[in-house]
């Protein structure tokens, strides 16, 4: 089966900025995929490059088996939510939904408009006088009310407070679960996604760090922790992702290439959010900057 | 999709629709006034056989109302700016073109229903404003015999038409490509006042070659467009204008005054040749601005 969504060393700059680069993901049918990486990796770039508002410098795009296109089929299989959640700000709620109506061939307005009145969110008053919060729903259920296959959300649950951000979530993972469609979620925030997400893009420095199922990612990494001692054995069979020492002891994060043998280290598991923040902290520029503390500008 | 530019625009067309009837109930009184003092006057004067400097004594209407009419140049770089520049400019400065370009809707739709509607209101407010001011300008032209002099001939006709369709496609245009409402105005108000100068003075006279007329004392018909006029030698020496070289003896030296002109009678094939013009640089500018919004990245 073809993927949804499938990138072939996709590249984009601005203005002599490198915003994306290199990029190659796939993302299966029916998946809610993270796309996770620190302010400036190339998230809003690499989602704007998938729902065609922006065209790629160089290599390949295709979501539901075509190049993102100025065509009615195309766009109407494609949902696209902007982090800056635009939307005409004299307009009501209502008048959104009422111009969704117009401009899309199989509009819920009905649920739509439950989903508003169900939080309180006035659909008479003008978006620009709501709360934030309120805007990034009324932006999600215009977004969700197009029904398209593919949905790309661009720091959706960032405006939210965490009840909203966990009920949003929940309405992902409900609409996903009808099957049908396919979901990538840009945040910072590991700790909500690990919940509702089974697919991870992590971007870090315009590049793709990891593809791939959740599961299958965590599963191919690991924490050794031993002894203060040469790891050039380890380092040459796997792939050192990140090492902090202490003056007796290392902890070396890594990708396996096959079971680790070294007796003296002891593997464990590694959590998405460790793994996402020690891949992350692999590009931080400043030395300084260890690796719990690489994270921290996140909030 | 014309729902939606209705929506977004019908604050706009409810303002224009109340300054046109305003402007229209004012015209349409004091233009029947003018109409009834012109021909009484008339009336009078034929009756005394003295219409010769009617002209010149008679004045129609008030300076009030006159001076409005005259401002009647400004409405299509009005329209430019208040409805052409914020078209496009406004949805990408604020990203709701972001929210439309991910509807059911190619950008090329999109752009179309738009710009066409907008352009379609200009036209249509511009003639309505010219027709009324045309119509009210009748006796005063008639008097005058000033319909085809810059000014005159430049709130009159079809060329106003013309003008709307130009100032607010370059406002549709100067808002695709600098994304900014406020850069896009001032381009556009900027834009609008140099092409209209430049062709008015250099291009508008060049329209059909002009008559030039020689003699001792030579005349232009009644209602012609004068273009120059002095003194010209055998050689084709033209001398200055203003008489203070030739005060005596110019005509022993074989020189003859000149006046060069545009009968009256080319009045529409000039106004047709302008509103063609400024028709062809409209389309030239929408055309600008498909290619940047269908081309680059939102």
């Amino acid at each position: 089966m073809t993927p949804v969504i499938e990138t072939r060393r996709l590249s984009k700059r601005y203005r002599g900025v490198t915003a994306l680069s290199d990029c190659t993901i796939t993302v299966p049918e029916g998946r809610i995929a993270a796309l996770i990486g620190p302010n400036g990796a190339g998230k809003t770039t690499l989602l704007r490059l998938l729902s065609g508002l922006a065209k790629p410098g160089s290599g390949e795009v295709a979501v539901l088996g075509g190049t993102p296109r100025q065509d009615p089929a195309f766009l109407a299989d494609v949902g696209f939510l902007a982090q800056d959640i635009p939307l005409y700000r004299r307009f009501t709620a209502a008048d959104h939904i009422a111009i969704g109506g117009h401009l899309n061939p199989r509009w819920d307005a009905a649920s739509a408009r439950q989903r508003l009145t169900s939080l309180g969110i006035p659909l008479g008053q003008a978006v620009g006088t709501l709360s934030g919060g309120q805007r990034a729903q009324v932006a999600l259920a215009l977004t969700l009310a197009k029904r398209p296959r593919v949905l790309l959300l661009d720091e959706p649950v960032a405006a939210l407070d965490p009840l909203a951000r966990r009920q949003f979530l929940a309405i992902l993972a409900e609409a996903v679960a009808r099957g049908g469609l396919t979901v990538v979620l840009s945040s910072h925030l590991v700790t909500d996604l690990e919940r509702t997400c089974d697919h991870l893009i992590l971007l870090a420095s315009s590049r793709v760090q990891l593809c791939g199922d959740i599961d299958t990612v965590l599963a191919e990494h690991q924490v050794l922790v031993g002894p203060r001692k040469d790891t050039t054995a380890i380092e040459k069979a796997h792939t050192l992702v990140q090492a902090t020492h202490t003056p007796r002891q290392a902890t070396l994060l890594i990708r396996r290439n096959g079971p680790v043998i070294d007796p003296a280290f002891q593997a464990t598991d590694v959590g998405l959010e460790e793994l996402v923040l020690a891949y992350m902290g692999q590009d931080a520029t400043i030395p300084a900057l260890g690796h719990l503390t690489a994270a921290g500008d996140d909030q | 999709m014309t729902w939606l530019a209705w929506r977004q625009h019908r604050t706009h067309a409810i303002v224009g629709a109340a300054a046109l009837a305003a402007l229209a109930v004012l015209l349409l009184i004091t233009g029947l006034q003018m109409a009834s003092q012109y021909h009484s006057a008339i009336a009078a004067c034929t009756a005394a056989h003295r219409c010769g400097n009617l002209a010149s004594t008679l004045f129609l209407g008030s300076h009030a109302v006159g001076f409005l009419v005259i401002m009647t140049l400004g409405v299509p770089a009005l329209l430019g700016v208040f409805w052409g520049a914020p078209l496009v400019a406004q949805e990408l400065e604020t990203g709701t073109s972001q929210f439309a370009w991910m509807q059911t809707i190619t950008r090329k739709h999109w752009l179309t229903v738009k710009a066409g509607w907008i352009l379609l209101a200009a036209a249509a407010w511009a003639g309505a404003v010219s027709a009324l001011v045309t119509w009210w300008s009748g006796p005063d032209n008639a008097l005058q015999l000033d319909a085809f002099k810059p000014g005159r001939f430049d709130i009159t006709g079809i060329v106003p038409v013309g003008y709307a369709l130009f100032a607010t496609a370059l406002g549709i245009a100067a808002g695709a490509v600098t994304r900014r409402t406020v850069p896009a105005l001032a381009v556009t108000l900027a834009g609008f006042i140099a092409a209209r100068f430049m062709i008015t003075e250099l291009v508008r006279p060049h329209y059909m070659t002009a008559i030039t007329t020689t003699g001792t004392s030579p005349q232009v018909p009644p209602g012609s467009w004068q273009l120059a006029q002095g003194m010209i030698g055998p050689g084709g020496k033209v001398l200055p204008t203003d008489g203070s070289t030739c005060t005596s003896g110019c005509v022993p030296h074989g020189y003859r005054a000149f006046i060069t002109y545009q009968p009256a009678s080319r009045y529409w094939a000039f106004q047709g040749i302008e509103t063609a013009l400024f028709v062809v640089l409209a389309a030239a500018l929408i055309a600008v601005t498909a290619i940047v919004v269908l081309r680059r990245d939102a």
